[in-house]
């Protein structure tokens, strides 16, 4: 035992301090009732009597601050009843008293290593301390919202669950106030408050079974429902069949009324509803033959109109490009120019000149050109007939009549005046035995050429191939 | 019958977390003991 004057440690058979002389019987008898106490504690926590045992504790500590073990059970039996500050004020304490080899070490420990948990049952506490204020202000209903959430968050909340009961029962909502109640007398058995409130929700069957042994009470209260027992009577017929059964008829014609007749119903517009369709679409494809003749019609027209248009294109006479029509003459023109750059015996004009007679002077429309082209013919087309006719004479004269006619038909283009050309391509057709062509010759130098000495010739030869 | 607002008032507060370290502190922890101890010191120096 230590001394409580002077702290020093003695036996515990000792009645007086050997270091103080301080008297020790009150101290140990003081111990012995705060160790008894905890005793009845532990019995009633066993027994989950939690309001017992924190009376009994509270009291056991009163006696002896220092019973660690007293201090750390009623944290415990805080902590279980849902106070977590007493409890963890409780183990902290007894922390102080005993600092080592204490149990609360392990406690705190564990309250304090899920921050989780901690952290909702902080929630918890401040959740019911709004609703205890919403209750105070006449907000039942906000604050049994708040109450709910808070034996959510601490299941063993004991305040919370009897003011959340308090409030169900001032709301009428007795059953559930009940169940609440019961939920706490689980956890602690004999709490005064949750009994007491249990024993008001119990009062009305209290008051019947009152009611039972005072008949006359029955007629005016509600108890008065209750059937007194009557004395046997024979059994009425069982009509209960009987109404069952026109039960069941009217359940079916419910049935034929709305299930199968509207089905049948609608079978059948569903029927006229096809026709209406067919009916629809024989219209529809009418429109749509109507449409294709239409179309049919158009495009025919439209390729009558295209054949039209065609044929007008392919009739049209494009006009040429006219600058083609002078390109004979400035090649003749060049090519004349060239010759005229050589001397004066070796030039030849004969290219020239047919270069000249392929130009189409009808398609010429510049008037220098017109005159360009007259005044290369004057004076290229005299020279290069004489030269055709003396070829063709030459030819004529070595017998060569074909490759002579083809010399003078040029000089007789060149030179239409030229009776000469004409005289000897009259001979050379003869020759070659072409009589009538030699009388068209022959014709022409007496027609064209009158005044011509070749005149009595020509007459002559005409009558011979006539004859 | 219950009033429930008496009831009502009858419940306090809870305790949150953050002021458990103001509830130890003002913790009133005299015991009988110490009391005892009071009374015997008192009467020790009453017969000095």
């Amino acid at each position: 035992m230590i001394c409580p004057n002077c702290g020093s440690n003695m036996p515990d058979k000792r009645k007086r301090c050997e270091r103080c002389g301080t008297d020790l019987t009150l101290y140990k008898k003081v111990q012995r009732a705060s160790n008894l106490y905890y005793n009845d504690g532990l019995a009633r926590a066993k027994v989950r009597d939690l309001s017992g045992a924190v009376i009994a504790l509270r009291k056991s500590l009163d006696l002896n601050k220092l019973n660690t073990s007293a201090r750390n059970l009623l944290g415990l039996v805080y902590y279980e009843m849902g106070e977590t500050v007493a409890a963890l004020s409780e183990w902290v304490i007894s922390k102080h008293f005993q600092p080592q080899n204490n149990d609360a070490d392990e406690y705190i420990n564990k309250v304090q290593s899920n921050l989780t948990r901690l952290d909702a049952l902080n929630q918890a506490i401040k959740r019911y301390n709004t609703a205890l204020g919403l209750a105070k202000q006449s907000s039942a209903d906000l604050a049994m919202i708040q109450l709910k959430k808070v034996v959510t968050l601490n299941t063993n909340f004991i305040r919370a669950y009897q003011l959340l009961a308090l409030l169900l029962m001032k709301t009428g909502d007795n059953a559930r106030a009940k169940k609440y109640l019961q939920k706490v007398s689980k956890i602690d058995v004999t709490n005064t408050t949750t009994l007491r409130y249990l024993q008001e929700l119990e009062a009305p069957a209290a008051n019947a079974k009152d009611l039972d042994s005072n008949p006359e009470a029955e007629q005016s209260g509600p108890i008065g429902a209750i059937m007194p027992i009557s004395s046997y009577k024979e059994d009425k017929p069982n009509i209960m069949a009987f109404v069952n059964l026109v039960i069941g008829v009217v359940i079916g014609l419910a049935v034929m009324a709305f299930l199968v007749i509207p089905t049948i119903k609608n079978n059948k517009s569903s029927d006229n509803s096809t026709d209406y369709q067919n009916s629809g679409y024989i219209a529809q494809l009418q429109d749509k033959d109507n449409t294709i003749t239409t179309l049919q019609n158009e495009k025919a027209d439209l390729q009558k109109q295209l054949t039209d248009l065609q044929t007008q294109i392919d009739n049209t006479a494009v006009p040429e490009d006219k600058t083609q029509v002078y390109v004979p003459l400035f090649d003749a023109t060049e090519q004349y120019f060239t010759e005229l750059s050589k001397s004066a015996g070796t030039r030849d004009f004969t290219a020239v000149a047919d270069l000249l007679a392929g130009v189409d002077d009808t398609q010429l429309e510049i008037e220098s050109a017109v005159t360009l082209l007259n005044r290369l013919r004057t004076e290229i087309y005299p020279d290069v007939a004489k030269a055709h006719y003396t070829k063709g004479h030459n030819l004529y004269s070595s017998a060569k009549y074909q490759e002579g006619l083809v010399e003078l038909q040029k000089a007789m283009t060149f030179d239409p005046a030229d009776v000469d050309a004409v005289y000897f391509a009259a001979r050379s057709y003869q020759r070659i035995g072409d009589n009538v062509n030699a009388a068209l010759y022959y014709n022409k130098v007496i027609t064209d050429f009158p005044d011509s000495s070749r005149v009595l010739d020509a007459t002559n030869f005409l009558a011979e191939v006539q004859g | 019958m219950i009033n429930f607002d008496e009831e009502i008032e009858k419940f306090q507060p809870s305790l949150e977390i953050e002021q458990a370290e103001d509830v130890i502190n003002n913790n009133d922890l005299t015991d009988v003991t110490d009391i005892l101890k009071e009374l015997l010191k008192g009467n020790k120096e009453n017969k000095q």
